[in-house]
């Protein structure tokens, strides 16, 4: 089947209609027992057409905004109006011609049967499975009425959040910020699930979170990839770690897991859960030991060398790191010379290291491993972990001022996130920060005023968030549930009304990556499907009708036009720093940012302008100033679970899709042998897998990928399957986070079940 | 000349881009893949749980090699077999073999939908759609090809695990004749199918946690 313009405009004009029993559903408005029922568009069979011939085709530039590293540069085929097929834009030398698998199936996102259509109600209430269909005036109006309505009865509208997170980061999307910003002071659930602990301990030890270009790692000569699996989550990566291996660089993988990545490396060390803090400060013990440390730059650029040093002599002993972390010290050994001795040398750290209560002091001591090397501010080398160094937009959609008179928190103040760090003037009021990482609890605990009306955009909430069960409490207390999004997912299921959004193909944006250094311009390719409309036309609709009731009360733009509000966004300094002068040029394909080495200058952004091994902030807010040793989590259940990102997914999204399932139809838990056999459970058995949390029904795989004492299942959400894995997950905070990104990390991996045989 | 997918399992990350990007390009119906990445497992690994190449096992010869779960790889599509099976069975010529490029390719609009070249194909390349009524497969990109790009799977793949080469070229002579990991049912198959494998191995050093 392939989507011809007659099939896309069969779909659109009679998708409904010309079934005659939700004809007169919708010609009724009687309630359709399931969404689905509704939003079945008809499949039409249509003899495949081939590649019809570049000149055949209209291309477009677009840019996957999802949340991952590889950020692709992409560049889509039209004809008729419709999407045939897209392709990896070959501009991009990281990009290079190619998706991943989640970004090839973006045209069955676009046109998928299971895609959210119309705006609709749940009249019978959350949960109800109740919906009707509603035009975008009512649904808009009735939010709108809502929140006048509580901002009169509460003299406030800080009733009002928003939880927004990774679903799309294109900057545009800021503008679902910016629509809360421009109706007054507002509730927000605040922080990052995903890096903060990692955020905070390299702002600690360099003032910021800023590494090399990936594409640098070709020539290096040593890489270790710890806890960090880009042959699953950044495919992109793998060409550079290939290129360096066979010009002879060692590529060593340091995972409790024997990962994809992991098989194709020189070395695996499988590493017990949670000390990797300790097998770094061990490393870095046998580096300066052997005296092969680089004395000369942490003299001119390092604060705390001497203490940091005074600590490994006194505390770090090395029968304890090998007992602790499970390695053979003369492993440990060799691993610390032969890394050391090969410059230029480069440690990736991944997300899910710091997911534990010790995560953020974890990547603080692989940071000091990474300087003491001398790796630091060196071409092919750094402490690799992320960066916002291409991030630098106008946040136009964002910056919105409050109607006249808002009235808000007067509160501390907490951070507002790390992508958007723009903030509005300084004012007598600031808006309420909620933990995200505590959603449920947040939710329910807030008071004065308390939250009466949620907005989830770029979000699966209930998929993403913590502590199902106080989920659905927190949300079934709210007047209004407002969900924008793509499909009909779970968190669309507790909602009161749901807003069908575009695709990042059905509107202009511009993306850039947290990973490398290309920036992209996002064209609108077809036109929007259905009633959808992007997050910032719905601002819009909602700026007019709040002022339709009440004049000033919104000042968000009344109407817009994505093209216009992704134009705003360039500035001469993003120009500046990608060598262009307008922003029509990425219409050629996407261009990167002039090569620049992180700390090269020995500059770092912290209060002594040096690396600190030593550092006074993170005494003040962590209680210890050196990057220590910090045990894990105690376990609380038999096996620790640990729930890393899955190839065929990012987060909620991806593994719905019809496509997705042909290759990947259900969710595991792997387990290793030995547990298994103790357990009595075979390879395809179903086992329950549960915890004080939850439980959860799924098959079995039996793997010594993972050690004894573990199991892994992958964070994912599917469609039709009730699998979450979050259900067996506590909001256990981890140690930092709080710091930049205004609340604490999760320690997801410091979750404890037990399992059986069913 | 023998145009023949070249896969390289050392550094084939199992990502199943090519599988996705061969979706991308033909929007094949859903339950129906071209081209499949398979899991080079531990001794069952000819053993396909989805049953897609069910007479793979009358070929088998697969050593005893203990190899981790979901790690190791191999894509596969049409052998675009130099005796192909398809073009032998086809009563109304709907497969043809190609005789410039080597490519098998499958033509919808002659296809009678009898099935006979899905029964005939060794390796499953064949696909009947019951929406449809007609068979369909890997057409190796022809038109793609024809139009100075690469096929969908070979541009797509972000480690260039997937090449396109020609089996008759003296510079590919090491692999005509490979006879990789229980993939030499391949070579040895009447069809002389043309895609060729290099072997994924296990880094050189893995250091597990000891048990408990």
């Amino acid at each position: 089947m392939s989507y011809s313009k007659e099939k896309v405009e069969s779909i659109l004009n009679n998708g409904i209609s010309r079934r005659s029993f939700l004809k007169g559903l919708a010609a009724s408005g009687v309630l359709s027992s399931l969404p689905g029922g509704i939003l079945q568009a008809n499949e039409d069979l249509n003899t495949k057409i081939p590649y019809l011939g570049q000149k055949n085709y209209q291309t477009f530039r677009n840019a996957c905004p999802r949340n991952c590293y590889d950020t692709c540069s992409i560049k889509t085929y039209v004809k008729d109006g419709v999407m045939q097929f897209i392709e990896g834009a070959t501009e991009s030398t990281y990009t290079r011609g190619g998706c991943c698998v989640k970004g090839n199936s973006y045209v069955k996102r676009v046109y998928s049967a299971r895609r959210l259509k119309f705006p609709m109600m749940q009249v019978g209430g959350k949960g109800s499975g109740n919906w009707k269909r509603v035009s975008w005036d009512y649904a808009m109006e009735t939010i709108a009425k809502k929140l006048l309505e509580m901002k009169k009865e509460d003299g406030t509208l800080l009733g009002a959040a928003l939880t927004k997170y990774s679903g799309n980061f294109g900057i545009t999307h800021y503008g679902v910020e910016g629509m809360f910003n421009s109706i007054g002071y507002t509730t927000r659930l605040a922080g990052t699930p995903c890096w903060p602990a990692g955020i905070d301990a390299q702002n600690l030890d360099m003032g910021d979170m800023w590494c090399n270009d990936p594409e640098e790692m070709k020539d290096s000569k040593f890489i270790i990839l710890w806890g960090v699996n880009p042959a699953s989550n950044s495919v992109h990566s793998m060409k550079y770690i290939y290129e360096a291996k066979s010009k002879g660089a060692k590529v060593v993988v340091i995972d409790p897991v024997f990962t994809e990545a992991a098989s194709k490396a020189s070395q695996y060390i499988q590493i017990k859960t949670g000390t990797d803090g300790l097998l770094a400060l061990g490393m870095a013990k046998i580096i300066i030991d052997a005296n092969l440390h680089d004395q000369k730059w942490l003299d001119a650029n390092s604060k705390g060398y001497k203490e940091y040093k005074a600590y490994l002599d006194k505390e770090i002993k090395l029968d304890n790191v090998s007992k602790i972390t499970g390695i053979p010290l003369a492993m440990i050994k060799e691993l610390a010379l032969s890394f050391v001795k090969a410059k230029p040398a480069t440690i990736w750290m991944g997300y899910g290291m710091q997911r534990h209560t010790n995560g953020g002091s974890m990547i603080r001591a692989i940071d000091a491993l990474v300087a003491v090397s001398g790796n630091i501010g060196k071409y092919a080398g750094g402490a690799r972990y992320g960066h916002l160094s291409t991030w630098g937009f106008n946040y136009a959609a964002l910056s919105q001022t409050k109607p006249e008179g808002s009235v808000g928190y007067t509160g501390p103040e907490g951070a507002k996130g790390e992508f958007a760090q723009v903030g509005g003037e300084k004012a007598a009021y600031t808006d309420r920060f909620l933990n995200i990482n505590k959603t449920a609890r947040e939710l329910l605990n807030a008071k004065e005023p308390k939250v009466r009306l949620l907005w989830v955009a770029c979000k699966n909430v209930f998929s993403q968030d913590f502590d199902r069960n106080q989920l659905i409490r927190a949300f079934q207390q709210l007047d209004l549930v407002v969900v924008a999004d793509q499909f009909f997912n779970e968190t669309v299921k507790w909602a009161d009304i749901v807003l069908p959004v575009a695709t990042q193909f059905e509107e202009y944006d511009v993306n850039v990556s947290y990973w490398h250094y290309w920036l992209s311009l996002n064209e609108q390719a077809i036109k929007p499907l259905f009633e959808v409309k992007s997050d910032v036309e719905i601002a819009a609709l909602l700026s007019k009708h709040m002022n339709k009731l009440e004049a000033g009360s919104c000042t968000f733009p009344q109407s817009v036009d994505t093209k216009a509000m992704t134009i705003k966004e360039f500035n001469p300094g993003i120009y500046e720093q990608f060598g262009i002068k307008s922003w029509e040029e990425l219409k050629n394909g996407s261009v990167k940012a002039k090569a620049v080495i992180p700390y090269a200058d020995g500059k770092f952004k912290t209060p002594s302008g040096k690396f600190e091994f030593y550092s006074d902030k993170a005494l003040e807010l962590f209680g210890s100033a050196l990057p220590t040793y910090l045990e894990v989590r105690k376990p609380y259940d038999k096996f620790r679970m640990t729930s890393p990102h899955s190839r065929w997914s990012l987060h909620s999204q991806f593994q719905n899709l019809e496509w997705m399932e042909d290759m990947h139809p259900e969710p595991y838990v792997y387990i290793n042998p030995d547990d298994a056999e103790a357990k009595m459970v075979k390879e395809g058995d179903t086992v329950a897998v549960f915890n004080k949390q939850g439980l959860l029904r799924v098959k079995a795989k039996v793997t010594d990928n993972v050690q004894a004492g573990t199991v892994l299942m992958y964070e994912q959400w599917y469609n039709n399957n009730i699998y979450n894995v979050n259900e067996l997950v506590d909001d256990t905070s981890s140690d930092m986070g709080a710091f930049k990104t205004g609340a604490p990390g999760v320690a997801l991996h410091d979750t404890f079940v037990n399992f059986r045989k069913l | 000349m023998q145009k023949a997918f070249l896969v390289d399992g050392s550094i084939c990350l199992g990502c199943n881009t090519c599988a996705m990007a061969c979706k991308n390009q033909y929007h094949q119906d859903d339950g129906i893949l071209w081209r499949k990445v398979r899991e080079i497992g531990a001794e069952d690994y000819l053993m396909d749980n989805n049953n897609i190449l069910p007479t793979l096992t009358s070929y088998q010869k697969a050593p005893k090699v203990k190899m981790p779960m979901e790690r190791f790889y191999f894509s596969l599509a049409c052998n675009h077999c130099e005796n192909p099976a398809c073009v032998a069975i086809c009563p109304v010529g709907a497969h043809t073999k190609d005789p410039e490029t080597g490519i098998c390719k499958h033509d919808q609009t002659i296809c009678i939908g009898c099935g006979g070249c899905v029964k005939a194909c060794p390796f499953g390349a064949s696909k009947f759609n019951t929406k449809m009524g007609q068979a369909e497969k890997c057409s190796m990109c022809w038109e793609r090809q024809a139009d100075g790009k690469t096929t969908a799977c070979v541009q797509s793949c972000p480690v260039h695990a997937i090449t396109i080469i020609d089996l008759h070229d003296p510079k590919y002579k090491e692999y005509a004749n490979a006879s990789p990991i229980g993939i030499d049912y391949a070579i040895n198959a009447e069809t002389h199918p043309s895609t060729r494998f290099i072997l994924p191995h296990m880094p050189k050093e893995v250091y597990r946690q000891a048990k408990g």
